[in-house]
């Protein structure tokens, strides 16, 4: 059935996870049942998303455009919004990892998580769905109820599993990004009625919305308050301040999903919503993107240089990431985007690594300062080998993931910008001193004695094992991957020839 | 004359119902209170069966009653708000020593003066209506004798209301000496050349200002957190939402009606008293640390987006408004009504400390407030969503960004304080032990409609958008 219309499947992997929330909620009583509940559905998400991988869809022209599968139901007919869900290749890798960190989250939780079993993972599972349908929609009103729901989830894991004050963070956290979607709202309906008023018909259709023609100030107060909406997400500095609060207070599945997942939400819809939408005020807007891609990467450098906590500084080296891969939205030129794209891939796996092993360290230290550390290598070797990987792979060692990613951002703004590139340099740099500070504090250096702690137990290793096999299948094959992007760029400097200008 | 007084039969039934409720009370020995509830929920939920389901022969009732379909809009409307109260406070009242027979029959009473408020056509109905409506709930705002609290609460609404009474009477006394006529159309639109201009915007400037007390708009609210916190929680949901829900139905009315000099005066004014009331209802609320006062600044705050969307309304911004109140009424009723449910017997549960880790003690009601809590915030993917959204477009299509984006930010200073209830149903741990009495059928049959409705209007509204839509297209702009 599934092998006559694969399209199907994007509705069911939508599906699948809420109602895996739902039998999570329901078992929440017997712990063991919830996860393992948990644990099969996720993992079933994940092989579905998997087997779209070995279909291999190739790229149609359908009524909303170019995309490998879509599906497009009506819904509101009122309203003119329609159930309208596309896959093509960023989406299809974002999903994957969508998939991927939920396993890990589940998995990372299974011993710590002892309290409140059955919301933990309905919250889990229900965070997996909407991101599935956010990662997908093509619909604006249903992108916009994606994105406005995963807060609610994201706000209970922060807020009721977090750390001390936690109860700060998630507040933070919602008024932040609900602030900044509520002016994305607003200029959503704008545009709205706008092409409403042009064409006679109110349609929430991406690809429709996209031929609505606006004046130049109308379309850059709309862009700004889209740009507004995402940057608080990304993180971009200035509106930064609760990613670290966030971060800090989540639990460790909560940091997971924040930093492998939910930062990606912005610059997904960045390149999926705000370019093809107003492609005039993006492209004027190329220089800003720029100046706040680089003030990122060197502002959170330089705090995260003088943090002691490593989850904070994992946090700081979050936004330092994010920022060289908005230098490469803005760069715009196809090797860039695709260094950019494949580090939303990089970044998720490899950052959502050094959490899970912050918090493993945490929960045998009770204590995330790295100047109480020190010495953790004589004790805890296995730990210690795979902390310093990751750490390596989060500072872009050639022959792992970020490096790839990395060169191809600093090589294609090399080409039409060179100072911005060489500047980004510099900030990638910055992130290599204080990662190998990082590592220096922690693993090497003095023991301290009265530490005495167990090294990682099989479950643990398992999952960094899993973890680690993309890190060094990207850093050492990342032809398929990158082959994924090609459609989606393309697709996107043709949608918006405006941009296409360095291509 | 032929009188077709089956057309008026849900008003029948209403009057009739209430009657029989008063008569059992009075005759039968020892008011048996399942008896009462089960007549005056049966009378509610007859009349609203018969609203909705009886097309009325003819458009309205010796001029003074509309029976065209904005007023049976409401009237099934109203039946579900009540039937919703009254399930709502039937073990509430009995667990109080307040379930008589007046108590019922009076809520059948008020909402009997609710149909009439927003179904009048006539002055003198519309004022008759309100009376009735205002009179029976000053009785079951006071009706819990045993707390000094109620019995305040019950003062300030009476002294409020008898002086919003007073600027409607002599409001519409003005109305009727500058036109010469008592029909609502007919005063407030096509005017005789030489009408007095000014006198009409002073009669309508009065008639504003008792309706502006009402239903809380700023600067007229100061009454309602003192009076949503004394009164018993259910009668807060049903005043809250009923008696807004029937003098906004007056309101739209009134301003359909308003011809082209008049409204041309009138809107700007609705602007700025719109910005005030979400400005003022939201920014107070930010600052209130007990619920009932919080949810009551919250609805000021709502009524601010109703008339926000009142000053589009003709530009066509009615069905938006009429879904909105509908969604208003739910989620105001899940709020109070859970916010009931969860209380001691000897007083209301208020403080936000108290609420603390009620969401794991008592997670089925907890849930429930705490969707209507997120309806409220206007988070997907509840009715109160869409609502927001509908409201957003209508006013943004008529081009008053401005007033848009007032309330978008007033919109964003309300989510903290929603959250700031969240954050103490599910975040903290349990300040004390609560003697909250067991969940009864009522409140959880109550408790499940509004959930379901709130999710499912949120995700599928198209049968009551349709039937909105059709009932906007048949009124005039």
């Amino acid at each position: 059935m599934v092998f006559m219309n694969p399209n199907i499947l994007l509705v069911v992997i939508v599906f699948l996870p809420l109602v895996g929330s739902f039998l999570a909620l329901a078992t929440g009583k017997n712990k063991r049942l919830c996860r393992w509940t948990a644990l099969t559905f996720s993992c079933i998400e994940l092989g579905l998303i998997s087997f779209i991988f070995f279909l291999d869809p190739q790229p149609h022209s359908g009524p909303t455009g170019i995309w490998l599968l879509a599906v497009d139901y009506p819904w509101l007919e009122v309203l003119g919004a329609r159930f309208g869900l596309s896959l093509d290749g960023l989406s299809l890798m974002l999903l994957w990892l969508t998939a991927f960190l939920t396993v890990i989250s589940i998995l990372i939780s299974w011993e710590v998580i002892q309290d409140k079993v059955g919301s933990f993972h309905f919250y889990l599972l229900f965070l997996e769905g909407c991101l599935m349908g956010l990662f997908m929609a093509t619909d604006l009103l249903l992108f916009y109820l994606f994105w406005e729901i995963q807060l609610i989830p994201m706000f209970f894991l922060i807020g009721i599993w977090g750390h001390s004050n936690r109860v700060y963070a998630s507040v933070k956290f919602v008024l932040f990004t609900f602030g900044g979607s509520l002016f994305m709202l607003i200029a959503l309906l704008a545009l709205y009625v706008i092409h409403g008023h042009q064409t006679g018909f109110y349609t929430f259709s991406l690809y429709l919305l996209a031929q609505t023609t606006l004046s130049p100030t109308v379309e850059a107060w709309l862009y700004g308050a889209f740009l507004l909406a995402f940057a608080i997400k990304i993180p971009l500095v200035p509106v930064h301040t609760w990613l670290p609060d966030a971060h800090t207070e989540a639990p460790t599945a909560g940091s997971v999903d924040l930093a492998g997942l939910l930062l990606k939400t912005g610059f997904y819809a960045f390149f999926r919503f705000a370019f093809p939408l107003f492609p005039g005020a993006a492209r004027a807007s190329i220089p800003l993107l720029l100046a706040l891609g680089l003030i990122g990467m060197f502002y959170a450098a330089w705090i995260a240089l003088a943090q002691t906590d490593i989850k904070r500084l994992v946090a700081y080296s979050s936004i330092t990431h994010m920022g060289l891969m908005v230098i490469g939205l803005g760069i715009m030129n196809v090797m860039a985007l695709s260094g950019s794209l494949l580090q939303l891939f990089n970044h998720g796996i490899s950052t959502s690594a050094l959490f899970v092993m912050v918090g493993m360290l945490d929960e045998r230290l009770g204590s995330r300062d790295f100047t109480q550390m020190g010495g953790l290598w004589k004790k805890i070797p296995i730990f210690s080998a795979f902390f310093l990987f990751f750490a390596m792979s989060s500072l872009g060692l050639p022959g792992l993931n970020n490096f790839v990613g990395e060169i191809l951002i600093l090589i294609g703004a090399f080409k039409v910008r060179p100072v911005i590139a060489i500047l980004a340099f510099i900030g990638v740099i910055l992130g290599v001193i204080y990662i190998l500070r990082m590592v220096q504090d922690s693993l090497f250096g003095e023991a301290h004695a009265e530490h005495n702690f167990e090294d990682l137990k099989p479950r643990e290793i398992f999952i960094l094992v899993i973890m680690a096999l993309p890190v060094l299948y990207i850093g050492l094959h990342p032809g398929p991957v990158l082959k994924l992007f090609d459609s989606s760029i393309i697709h996107m400097l043709q949608q918006v020839p405006l941009l296409a200008q360095n291509f | 004359m032929q009188l077709y007084w089956l057309d008026i039969l849900p008003i029948l039934i209403l009057g009739a119902g209430g009657l029989l409720v008063f008569c059992v009370g009075a005759f039968l020995p020892r008011r048996p209170t399942w008896l009462l509830f089960a007549l005056a929920l049966a009378t509610a939920l007859g009349a609203g069966l018969v609203a909705a389901l009886k097309t009325p022969t003819h458009p309205s009732f010796l001029g003074m009653l509309d029976l065209v379909a904005y007023a049976r809009f409401f009237g099934v409307l109203f039946m579900v708000i009540t039937s919703l109260t009254l399930l709502l406070a039937h073990r509430y009242s009995q667990a109080r020593g307040f379930a008589g027979d007046e108590f019922f029959a009076l809520i059948l009473y008020a909402a009997l003066g609710m149909v009439l408020v927003a179904a009048a056509t006539h002055w003198l109905i519309f004022f008759l209506g309100l009376e009735l409506l205002s009179i029976s709930l000053y009785v079951i705002i006071a009706i819990r004798r045993d707390t000094a609290v109620v019995q305040e609460a019950g003062v300030k609404y009476f002294i409020m209301g008898a002086v919003a009474s007073a600027f409607l009477a002599f409001g519409i006394a003005l109305l009727y000496a500058a036109t010469g006529t008592l029909d609502i159309q007919a005063s407030l639109s096509g005017w005789p050349a030489g009408a007095p201009l000014p006198v009409i915007m002073i009669a309508l400037a009065l008639i504003l200002v008792g309706i502006g007390f009402k239903i809380s708009m700023v600067p007229f609210h100061l009454w309602t957190p003192d009076v949503y916190e004394g009164a018993p929680a259910p009668v807060t949901a049903f005043l809250s939402t009923g008696s807004k829900v029937a003098l906004f139905a007056v309101l739209v009315r009134l301003a359909l009606n308003l011809g082209e000099p008049a409204w041309n005066l009138a809107w700007p004014a609705l602007w700025v008293l719109a910005a005030l009331t979400m400005a003022a209802g939201n920014l107070t609320a930010f600052y209130q640390t007990r619920v009932k006062r919080l949810l009551a600044y919250s609805s000021v705050g709502q009524m601010g987006y109703l008339l926000m969307a009142l000053v589009a309304i003709k530009q066509g911004s009615l069905p938006a408004l009429l879904f909105y109140l509908a969604v208003y009424a739910l989620m105001d009723l899940g709020a109070f009504g859970m916010l009931g449910a969860l209380s001691e017997t000897r007083e209301d549960l208020d403080e936000l400390v108290d609420l603390q880790g009620l969401g794991y003690s008592r997670p089925g009601r907890s849930a429930i407030l705490a969707v209507c809590l997120l309806a409220l915030a206007g988070l997907p993917p509840t009715a109160g969503f869409l609502g927001k959204l509908l409201l957003f477009w209508a006013v943004i299509k008529a081009k008053f960004i401005i007033l848009a984006v007032i309330g978008i930010l007033t919109a964003i200073i309300s989510i903290y304080y929603y959250f700031k209830v969240l954050v103490a149903l599910y975040l903290r741990p349990a300040s004390r032990a609560l003697q909250i009495p067991r969940l009864d059928f009522g409140i959880g049959l109550a408790g499940a409609t509004i959930l379901i409705a709130i999710v499912w209007l949120g995700v599928n509204p198209s049968f009551l958008l349709g039937l909105i839509t059709n009932i906007s297209a048949i009124l005039p702009r």
